[in-house]
C-alpha cells in the first residue's frame, strides 16, 4: 500500500485527502489537506485527526465514526454553522480501508471547504431575488433554454416549468413587443450583436408587465453556441417612468398653449436655459440670448429693475421665493407686464445653487384691470354725488351700498341701513311688489312706484328703478336700484285732492244751504200770502182774529229762520280769525252752570272727567254754543225712564283733544238717520223744540276751527257724541 | 163735478194746513179730511184705516220737509207696503223747494202723480178733481 507511487498521486493530489488508522491518528495526507485545514502546516502524520482539525461539525465527527464501523459516508456539499458563529460549507467522502485480509485498517478522508463558491452563489441568488433579476440560457447546439426561478417567477410559472425557445418568445407581447424582441434574438444568433431591451410580457396568469431583457452571444471560432443574458421586472419602474414622461408631455403641452415660459438658472456657473415660450414673451431671438443672468436683467424696465432684483436677491439668499410682477421692455420698445415665480434649490449645506421658475404674460389682465379700475371708479362716483338715490342690494334685499341722497330721503345713517334688508322699512301694502324681484327671475329691469318709512316713521315715496349685475353664471349677483324720492310730490298732490275735496265739499254744502234758505223763506212767505189772502176775503171776526194770529206767527217764524240762516253764514265766514286756546274744563263748567236750572228740573245728572291741562285751538264763542247745543240736546231727548246721565270725557290725541259726550237718553236710529242727521232742519224726535238746526250748526262751527264730530248711537240707550279738535 | 171721498193732508205746518183745508172746503173738494203731521203719523194712521176696513184717501197731499219722517221716507214706505192695492189713491206733493234735485227724484216714483209748488190753490184742486173723475 505504501509505494512511492501512490504516496507520491497522494500528496500532488489537487484535493484534501487524509489517511488515517483506526484509532484517527494520520497515517498520510495530500499536500492540498495540509494546506486546506493543518493550520499551522507542520507534519502531521501520527498526530490525532481531531488535534489537527479542531472545529468541525458535529456531523463530520459522526461521520467519521459511521466510517469507522466499515461504512462508507459521502457528503455532497452542505452548509454548517459552527458552534464559533462560523458559516463553512463542507464537502467529504469519508471510505474505510480494508488490508488484504480484509480486516479495517483506517479511512480515507476527502474533504473540501466549498465555503467560498456557495457563499458567491448564495450572494448571486439573494441578489437576483431582491433585484428581481433572472437568468437564462439558450444552448444552441441542443435548441433548449434555461430559466433560473426569478426568471419563472417573473414569467408566474412554476419552478419545475421547463420552457423552450419558442415559449419564452411567445410570453412576450403580440405585435412590436414579440416583433422586437424576435428580431432581436435573431439579430444576435446571426451577427452576434447583444441586446438590451425593455418590452412587455404577458405573464401565465395573465398581466401584463414591463420587462427589461438582455442577451449576450457566446460563439466559438465565430460561431455561436449560446445565449446567456439577465430578465428584469421593471414594471414598476416603467410604469412610473411613463407615468411621469405622460406628465411632463402635458406640462409641456400646457405651459406651450398658456405661454408660461420656464426657465432654470445654475447660479453658480451663471447659466441661465430659457424654453421657447420664455423667447417669445420676452420677444428675444434664442440666438441672441447670451444665457446669462444679466441677459435677463436687461429686459426689465427700468422702472422696475430695483424691485425685480431685490426679490431676486431675496429669493438667493432665502428671505421669500421670488413672486413678482414686474414689467419688461421689448427691443421694440414695447412694454410687457410679466408675472414670475421660482424656487431656489439649495445643497444639502443650504447653499443655493439652482433656481428654476416660470414667467407669464399678464399684460392684457393689467389692462383690463385698469380698464376696470376706471370703470369702477366712475361708477362709485356718479354713485356717490348722484342727485338720486342709488343702491346696490343682495340678493338676500340687503343693502350693500348707499349713497348720501338715499341716505338723506330715508333719514337713516349709512351703518343703520347697511344692517338691513329693503323689506324691513318697506311699506306694508307695497311688500308683495317688492319681493317679486330681478332676483327670482321674475323681472328683469323694472320701474316702480313705492312707499318706505323714513327713519322718523313718516312714509317716503320714491319711484324704485331696479337694474340686475349678472354674474358669469348670468345669475343676478346683485342689482342697481335707482331711488327717486317723490314724496314732495305726493303730498303737494294730497293737500291739493285734500283742498278739492274740501272746496268741493264746501261748494256742495253752499248749494245745500242755497236751496234750505230758498226753501225755508219760501215757506214762510208763502203762507203769509196765503194768509193775506184770507184776510181780505174773511169777514167773520172770530176768524179774522185767528187769521192774524198765523200771520204773526209766520212773521216770526220768518225771523227765526232768518236769525239761524245768519248763524249759519256767520260759521261760514267767521272762519279761523278768532281761534285761541280755551280750557275745555272751564269751558264745560261754565255751560254747566248756565243750564243749571234745567239739569234741575230734569233732575239730571252730569259727570265730568276732563284733566284742567286739557287746553283747544277755538273760537270761544263756538265752543260754548258747541256744548251748549250737545248737552241741550241730550237733556231734551232724554229717556222719560231714566233720569238722565251725562259722562263727559277729554282725551290727548297726537295733535288733537277728543272730547265725548256720553248720554243715557232716547238715541237715534243712526242706521236711518245717519246720513242727514247733521243735516239742516232735520228733526228725527218728537218733540216741539226739535227745530233740525242745532247738530248743523255745531259740525259746521267744528269744522270751522279744523275739528270733527262723530255720533254713536243705540236707540233706547243712549247717545255718545265725539268731538275731536285741535291742540294748541 | 163729483168730488172726493177722502183727502188726507202729510205735513208739518200748521199755517199750510189751515190754508189747505180752508181751499178744500171753499172749491167743495173732498167730503172727508185726514190730517198727519209726519210721515210717521200717516203711515200708522192709514195702517189703522186699513185694519179697520175703512175708507183710503183718493188723493194725498204730501210735503216733503217733516220732522221724524219725511215726504221720501213715507213714499219709500208706501211703496213697500200693501195700500199698492187701492189702485184709486194719487199722491200729490207739495212743496216749498224750487231744488231741481227734488223735481227729478220725484219722476222715479210712479206712485207720484204730481209736483205742486205750495202754496195750493182753488184752480190747482180744480184740475186734480178733473183729472181724477175723468
Amino acid at each position: 500500500m505504501k509505494t512511492l507511487a501512490t504516496d507520491f498521486l497522494l500528496k500532488e493530489s489537487p484535493n484534501a485527502i487524509a489517511i488515517v488508522d483506526t484509532k484517527l491518528n494520520f497515517i498520510n495526507y495530500s499536500n492540498q489537506w495540509q494546506s486546506d485545514f493543518t493550520p499551522n502546516k507542520t507534519d502531521i502524520i501520527g498526530k490525532h485527526l481531531f488535534d489537527v482539525i479542531s472545529e468541525m461539525p458535529i456531523l463530520f465527527n459522526n461521520a467519521i465514526k459511521v466510517g469507522l464501523t466499515d461504512k462508507e459516508n459521502i457528503n455532497a456539499g452542505q452548509k454548517f454553522i459552527l458552534p464559533s458563529g462560523k458559516v463553512q460549507w463542507l464537502k467529504w467522502k469519508i471510505s474505510p480501508i480494508r488490508n488484504d485480509i480484509n480486516i479495517l485498517e483506517g479511512l480515507v478522508i476527502y474533504l473540501e471547504d466549498i465555503t467560498a463558491d456557495k457563499r458567491e452563489l448564495e450572494l448571486l441568488q439573494t441578489a437576483e431575488t431582491v433585484a428581481k433579476i433572472g437568468g437564462w440560457e439558450v444552448d444552441l447546439q441542443k435548441n433548449s433554454l434555461y430559466w433560473t426561478k426569478t426568471t419563472k417567477d417573473i414569467h408566474e410559472v412554476p419552478e419545475d416549468f421547463i420552457p423552450d425557445l419558442a415559449q419564452g418568445i411567445n410570453f412576450y407581447k403580440e405585435g412590436i413587443h414579440r416583433e422586437k424582441i424576435t428580431e432581436l434574438v435573431s439579430a444576435a444568433i446571426e451577427e452576434g450583436k447583444p441586446w438590451d431591451t425593455e418590452l412587455i410580457i404577458i405573464t401565465a396568469k395573465g398581466n401584463e408587465i414591463w420587462v427589461r431583457a438582455k442577451g449576450e452571444v457566446e460563439a466559438v471560432n465565430d460561431k455561436p453556441i449560446r445565449i446567456i443574458g439577465t430578465f428584469q421586472d421593471i414594471d414598476e419602474r416603467k410604469k412610473i417612468e411613463l407615468a411621469h414622461e405622460e406628465i411632463s408631455e402635458r406640462l409641456k403641452l400646457a405651459t406651450q398653449t398658456s405661454q408660461i415660459g420656464i426657465w432654470e438658472y445654475d447660479l453658480i456657473a451663471n447659466e441661465l436655459i430659457w424654453d421657447n415660450a420664455m423667447y417669445n414673451i420676452f420677444g428675444v431671438d434664442e440666438n441672441q440670448f447670451a444665457g446669462v443672468f444679466e441677459a435677463w436683467e436687461s429686459t426689465i424696465h427700468p422702472d422696475d429693475k430695483e424691485k425685480a432684483l431685490k426679490a431676486t436677491n431675496d429669493a438667493i439668499i432665502g428671505v421669500k421665493d421670488f413672486d413678482e410682477e414686474f414689467r419688461i421692455k421689448l427691443q421694440n420698445g414695447e412694454v410687457k407686464y410679466i408675472k414670475g415665480l421660482s424656487k431656489t434649490i439649495r445643497d444639502l449645506k443650504g447653499k443655493p445653487i439652482k433656481m428654476t421658475g416660470a414667467n407669464w404674460d399678464i399684460t392684457m389682465l393689467r389692462s383690463t384691470e385698469l380698464k376696470l379700475e376706471r370703470s369702477t371708479e366712475s361708477f362709485t362716483e356718479t354713485f356717490d354725488n348722484a342727485a338720486i338715490g342709488m343702491a346696490l342690494i343682495s340678493p338676500e334685499l340687503k343693502w350693500l351700498k348707499v349713497n348720501k341722497s338715499l341716505l338723506t330721503s330715508l333719514g337713516y345713517s349709512e351703518k343703520e341701513l347697511l344692517g338691513m334688508r329693503t323689506t324691513d322699512i318697506t311699506h306694508p301694502d307695497d311688500l308683495e311688489s317688492s319681493t317679486k324681484t330681478v332676483f327670482n327671475g321674475v323681472k328683469d329691469t323694472y320701474q316702480l312706484q313705492k312707499r318706505y318709512f323714513h327713519k322718523n316713521g313718516h312714509i317716503v315715496y320714491a319711484i324704485i328703478g331696479v337694474t340686475p349685475v349678472k354674474d358669469l353664471d348670468g345669475n343676478p349677483s346683485h342689482a342697481i336700484a335707482q331711488f327717486l324720492d317723490i314724496t314732495d310730490r305726493i303730498e303737494g298732490e294730497k293737500r291739493l285732492e285734500t283742498l278739492v275735496e274740501v272746496t268741493k265739499s264746501q261748494n256742495d254744502s253752499l248749494l245745500n244751504f242755497a236751496h234750505i234758505v230758498s226753501h225755508n223763506l219760501r215757506s214762510h212767505s208763502t203762507n203769509m200770502t196765503m194768509l193775506a189772502k184770507f184776510l181780505s176775503q174773511e169777514e167773520d171776526e172770530k176768524e179774522l182774529k185767528n187769521i192774524n194770529r198765523m200771520i204773526t206767527d209766520a212773521a216770526e217764524s220768518l225771523s227765526e229762520t232768518i236769525a239761524h240762516l245768519n248763524d249759519v253764514v256767520q260759521v261760514k265766514t267767521g272762519a279761523l280769525k278768532n281761534l285761541q286756546s280755551i280750557s275745555v274744563l272751564n269751558t264745560i263748567e261754565q255751560i254747566k252752570k248756565s243750564i243749571g236750572g234745567l239739569l234741575e228740573k230734569q233732575e239730571a245728572i252730569i259727570k265730568i272727567d276732563i284733566k284742567n291741562s286739557h287746553f283747544v285751538n277755538a273760537v270761544p264763542a263756538y265752543l260754548e254754543s258747541i256744548f251748549l247745543n250737545i248737552l241741550t240736546n241730550a237733556l231734551k231727548y232724554s229717556s222719560p225712564d231714566r233720569t238722565p246721565l251725562i259722562e263727559i270725557k277729554s282725551q290727548l290725541k297726537k295733535e288733537t283733544v277728543l272730547i265725548s259726550f256720553k248720554d243715557n237718553g232716547q238715541g237715534i236710529d243712526l242706521k236711518r238717520h245717519g246720513d242727514k242727521i247733521f243735516g239742516m232742519y232735520k228733526t228725527f224726535h218728537k218733540h216741539k223744540d226739535a227745530k233740525g238746526i242745532g247738530l248743523f250748526i255745531t259740525k259746521n262751527q267744528i269744522e270751522a276751527m279744523g275739528g270733527s264730530i262723530k255720533i254713536e248711537s243705540v236707540v233706547d240707550q243712549g247717545t255718545t257724541i265725539f268731538i275731536e279738535l285741535n291742540k294748541i | 163735478m163729483k168730488k172726493v171721498q177722502v183727502c188726507c193732508i202729510i205735513d208739518d205746518d200748521p199755517i199750510f194746513i189751515y190754508g189747505t183745508k180752508r181751499i178744500i172746503k171753499e172749491v167743495d173738494f173732498a167730503e172727508n179730511i185726514i190730517v198727519y203731521n209726519n210721515g210717521q203719523e200717516a203711515v200708522d194712521g192709514l195702517k189703522e184705516i186699513i185694519n179697520e176696513g175703512g175708507f183710503l184717501p183718493e188723493v194725498i197731499f204730501l210735503d216733503l220737509n217733516m220732522p221724524i219722517m219725511n215726504g221720501w221716507e213715507f213714499l219709500e214706505e208706501y211703496k213697500n207696503c200693501q195700500y199698492d192695492i187701492s189702485k184709486k189713491t194719487t199722491i200729490y206733493i207739495i212743496s216749498s223747494s224750487v231744488d231741481p234735485r227734488d223735481l227729478e227724484r220725484v219722476k222715479h216714483y210712479n206712485e207720484v202723480d204730481m209736483y205742486i209748488l205750495k202754496p195750493i190753490t182753488p184752480d190747482d184742486l180744480g184740475k186734480i178733481l178733473s183729472s181724477t173723475t175723468v
